[in-house]
């Protein structure tokens, strides 16, 4: 591997030795982050397994109340979008600057149909008056801590899918990028840690779905 | 060379192939006739399973250095350990106490 040089490659920091190392501690510095996501959203399923733990026929109940074509319509859209935005970072890394943009945008669609599914569900629990907490009024589910279900699943589901609005305004910012080609074989860093970013997302709908929706 | 390798095409569509089979079996397994504590057991190692292909081929952890997959193992010890500890309190309360 020939020694790099910021003259030669204006990516390179300074402080790095050349443009692998710089990638390799950039995507550790990903990996990093994700644990602390993961720590995140390991606080919301204690609180799932506690109150399971204590309540199983509750979770039973309520989840009768969960459309399971919804849910898995919707696991199947975000793996789409994963193999996309696979696709994207292989478009980088093969320099062809036109898929860079379309594997994004298609992501971005993918991303949008799961956030208007996702909608749809809200909009038909709110009008049963399934809401979270002390809002909830529904009387369907014979159980009186009902809405201690529906608290964590808006909590899971909500900063789930906060995850993918913001998952979203980075692929945008990605898109505007790539269009100034701003991203090459060379230099693809930013497109490849939205992609872990974007993947772990996907993951972690991985677990919801068979969680909240598919409870017998 | 590391971090940089290019996963090929037919990596990627049979993972998501995979993942949209699971994604059926996982569903499937849900209307089967599984007594209490399994079902749930089964439902998790599929959805374990389809995250540990997310992981592998499309977080590239198969082809990174492997300190990258070192970080991502510690984050599900500790995440254990997070629900050991918790669960050593709420499952052994007196009935008195587990007022929610």
């Amino acid at each position: 591997m020939a020694e790099a040089h910021s003259l030669e490659n204006p990516r390179l920091q300074h402080h790095f030795r050349n443009a692998d190392q710089q990638f390799s501690s950039s995507k550790l510095g990903m990996w990093l982050f994700l644990f602390t996501e993961i720590m995140f959203f390991g606080g919301l399923f204690v609180a799932y397994i506690v109150y399971r733990a204590w309540n199983p026929e509750l979770f039973t109940m309520a989840a009768s109340q969960l459309d399971t074509v919804l849910g898995a319509v919707n696991t199947v859209v975000l793996i789409g979008s994963s193999l996309t935005i696979a696709l994207a970072i292989r478009a980088a890394q093969t320099d062809k600057q036109k898929q860079i943009v379309n594997y994004l945008l298609m992501t971005i669609l993918l991303a949008g149909v799961f956030l208007v599914i996702k909608y749809f569900e809200y909009m038909h629990k709110f009008d049963l008056g399934i809401f979270p907490g002390a809002f909830y009024t529904f009387e369907g589910i014979d159980h009186p801590k009902a809405n201690v279900f529906f608290s964590i699943y808006y909590m899971m589901t909500g900063l789930h899918g906060l995850h993918v609005v913001i998952g979203i305004g980075l692929m945008i910012w990605l898109v505007v990028r790539a269009k100034m080609g701003d991203y090459s074989s060379k230099w693809y860093t930013p497109v490849e840690m939205t992609g872990l970013y974007w993947h772990l997302v996907d993951i972690i709908w991985i677990f919801l779905f068979p969680l909240m929706y598919l409870i017998e | 060379m590391s971090g940089h390798h290019i996963i090929p095409m037919k990596t990627l569509i049979s993972t998501s192939l995979a993942l949209v089979v699971l994604t059926i079996v996982t569903v499937a397994v849900f209307y089967l006739p599984i007594p209490a504590p399994f079902d749930v057991v089964v439902a998790l190692l599929l959805a374990s399973f389809k995250a540990t292909l997310v992981g592998m081929f499309f977080m590239g952890l198969y082809y990174d250095e492997k300190f990258n997959t070192v970080v991502l193992m510690f984050s599900f010890l500790f995440f254990i350990v997070f629900i050991g500890i918790t669960l050593l309190d709420t499952l052994f309360r007196d009935s008195g106490i587990s007022v929610w």
